[in-house]
């Protein structure tokens, strides 16, 4: 299994810091996040992770995109 | 090679000739379009997958009539999910042109299902939409060169001003007249869109090209957009949205039936029908069963007009604000956490509020659950623990004479049993429920023409689903009364309703009228005189769980099957009995 921060300056989503831009390096192959543009190479910026396990909130161009806990662990960022 | 896509027809499905579909991504204003474009009227929301189905209306170009669609919205044509099916299937089923809905702020991924189309050779119009938004965000579009780029033509529009819809029919009727499809002969010529493989790369290589960023002013309700989407201040936000939400439809809904309605039924309608059969009947059993104490005449305007009306036309005012000016989806993210807890996610949040109105329209919504266990889960919560607007109307006018405490009361255990079905569920039900992946619409002040015409199609929906079953229930209502029947019947069910749940025997009639309809197993109780408070409770409670109404019966077994409409009727009813039965057998135990 991939750790938090791989080292290689790739982190999960859902740990990444808030408030910055990240290139997608990895996500997982689910239909719906292709449709919003969360596919490798796209560029999003991170709003932030909301408490207790809930989502993550992102900005892909200019609509916001809120993406639950499981799914956002399993997306890898860089930058 | 006549094309790379050749159009194969699916002939059973989308046979009718002269078609036009209405194409784009979920929430780009695609309802708006066809209702503007044919007068139809859809019901259109400010959030992703209201059109779970297609809808078609008639659209008059010249002498010409043509069948426009409006197509499940979608991000792409890969067949990733029920709309993107629904959506190959039209675009394959030979129609003459196809408009394209792009929305201005989401260029990238718009483009990107824009070219998708072309890719099936059809002659396509480009409505290039909310530009006045993309234009206070920051974003300067090049619509000449997007035009060139697209190679068709692309129209300015701002579909809920009804601003570029006439441009849009002018470009749409060249279009059909030149027939303008590519060549399809793709090996020739270099850029043609049907040759472009990734789509993703070209849309982004025409979105840098075409669109410029510029200064942006973020208005007053982008930014409240965005704070609501973070807990501070979201959640009090939140709670305040729903405090006054609740506020206006129980006050307004009191307001209503103090000042305007119940006079005008009490005082105007049921004396002129008592006059009327007085002056044409003798006096006997059939004058009691149409304006007796209980008659058709007297119940039905008390029932429906006074206590019921009020509260589903003014639930419906409250929710389609919030459904079309974008709140609902930021509660569902505000509230993922606790909904992930009750084994759903975020976004069924917005589904089962739906429920609070009517359980029909809810289930059907359920639909975009986008798995078995998510679907089910949110229907079973919807039936066992969420009661409808008229019954919500009746529970009101019930506690009205007592203390609004017991409204609070019931409410918390609709939330206790709501809870304790989906924790029971989430661990009995195989399968999974997936995260929540949802787009956040701009937060916006709902367009007025089109919120009325919602509210309208809402409110006429309401009384032609309801309006049978309720008549049905008042005649047996007033006929099991009136003829002395009901103390027949109520022989034989007096252990549960008075030994085990401590009501009165004239309550059986509830209990027999609530299998029609919600609000009739609370609407008899209003006439029974000389209820307790504790009475009053333990009715309301088991009308609340009790078994959902004929028209559930039948959109549960018409969405999943007979056996699952079945169980779902005999557990809610067995847990409303139980629940009811121990809340008065701890409470005579106590008191």
């Amino acid at each position: 299994m991939r750790m938090k921060n791989s080292g290689h300056n790739t982190k999960s989503l859902y740990y990444a810091e808030d408030n910055h831009k990240y290139v997608i390096t990895d996500a997982p192959d689910l239909g719906i996040l292709k449709s919003l543009g969360i596919v490798k190479n796209a560029t999003v910026c991170k709003k932030m992770t909301h408490k207790f396990g809930g989502p993550v909130l992102l900005m892909v161009e200019s609509s916001q995109i809120a993406i639950g806990k499981d799914i956002a662990e399993k997306i890898y960022v860089r930058g | 090679m006549a094309a790379c896509h050749e159009i194969e027809e699916d002939a059973k499905v989308y046979k009718k000739p002269n078609k036009i579909l209405l194409m784009g991504n979920p929430n780009v204003g695609k309802s708006v379009f066809f209702s503007n474009l044919t007068g139809v009227h859809v019901v259109s929301s400010n959030y992703a997958g209201t059109t779970v189905s297609y809808t078609e209306g008639t659209l008059k170009l010249g002498n010409e009539t043509y069948t426009l669609i409006d197509v499940p919205g979608t991000y792409s044509l890969e067949a990733t999910s029920e709309a993107e099916e629904v959506a190959i299937r039209f675009i394959n089923s030979k129609p003459l042109a196809i408009i394209c809905v792009l929305d201005a702020t989401n260029l990238e991924r718009n483009i990107k299902l824009g070219l998708d189309i072309q890719k099936y050779n059809i002659p396509v119009v480009y409505a290039l939409n909310m530009l006045d938004v993309a234009k206070r965000r920051g974003y300067d579009i090049n619509v000449g060169l997007l035009a060139r780029e697209l190679r068709a033509p692309v129209i300015p529009t701002v579909a809920v001003k009804n601003e570029g819809i006439k441009a849009l029919l002018d470009e749409l009727q060249k279009v059909i007249k030149k027939d303008k499809r590519l060549c399809g002969n793709c090996n020739l010529c270099s850029g043609c869109p049907i040759r472009t493989s990734n789509t993703w790369d070209r849309a982004r290589e025409i979105t840098a090209r075409v669109r410029k960023k510029t200064e942006g002013k973020l208005s007053f309700l982008d930014r409240l957009g965005n704070s609501m989407l973070k807990p501070w201040p979201g959640v009090p936000i939140a709670l305040a949205v729903i405090f006054i939400s609740i506020g206006v439809i129980i006050g307004a809904g009191k307001f209503l039936q103090e000042f305007l309605l119940g006079p005008l039924v009490s005082d105007v309608i049921v004396p002129f029908f008592r006059r009327l059969f007085s002056s044409i009947m003798p006096e006997g059993l059939w004058r009691n069963v149409l304006i007796g104490e209980y008659g058709i005449f007297a119940i039905g305007f008390e029932w429906i007009i006074e206590s019921i009306i009020p509260y589903v036309f003014l639930f419906y005012v409250v929710f389609s604000f919030l459904e079309d000016s974008g709140i609902l989806p930021r509660l569902s993210v505000l509230f993922d956490s606790i909904m992930r807890k009750m084994g759903v996610q975020g976004g069924s949040m917005i589904t089962i509020l739906l429920g609070y109105g009517c359980a029909v329209p809810a289930i059907i919504g359920s639909r975009t659950a986008t798995t078995r266990k998510e679907r089910l889960m949110i229907t079973c919560i919807i039936c066992f623990a969420v009661p409808c607007i008229s019954q919500t109307g009746a529970l009101i006018s019930l506690f009205a004479g007592f203390s609004p405490v017991l409204l609070v009361l019931m409410f918390l255990l609709s939330f206790a049993v709501m809870m304790i079905v989906s924790s029971v569920l989430s661990r009995l039900l195989k399968g999974k429920v997936d995260p929540m992946i949802i787009e956040i619409p701009n937060l916006l002040m709902p367009n007025g023409k089109a919120y009325a015409k919602k509210l309208m199609l809402r409110m006429k929906n309401f009384f032609l689903d309801a309006e049978v079953p309720m008549l049905i229930s008042i005649v047996i209502a007033a006929l099991l009364k009136e003829t002395g029947l009901l103390e027949k019947i109520a022989v034989y069910l007096e252990p549960i309703v008075s030994g085990w749940l401590g009501l009165p025997r004239s309550a059986v009639i509830a209990l027999i009228l609530g299998i029609i309809r919600r609000e009739m197993a609370v609407a008899p109780l209003l006439e029974i005189e000389g209820l307790t408070a504790l009475q009053a409770f333990v009715g309301g409670t088991v009308a609340l769980l009790y078994l959902p109404c004929l028209s559930v019966f039948g959109i549960l077994s018409k969405e999943f099957n007979t056996k699952t409409a079945l169980a779902i009727s005999l557990a809610t009813t067995l847990n409303a009995l139980l629940v009811g039965g121990l809340i008065n057998q701890l409470a005579h135990l106590f008191m």
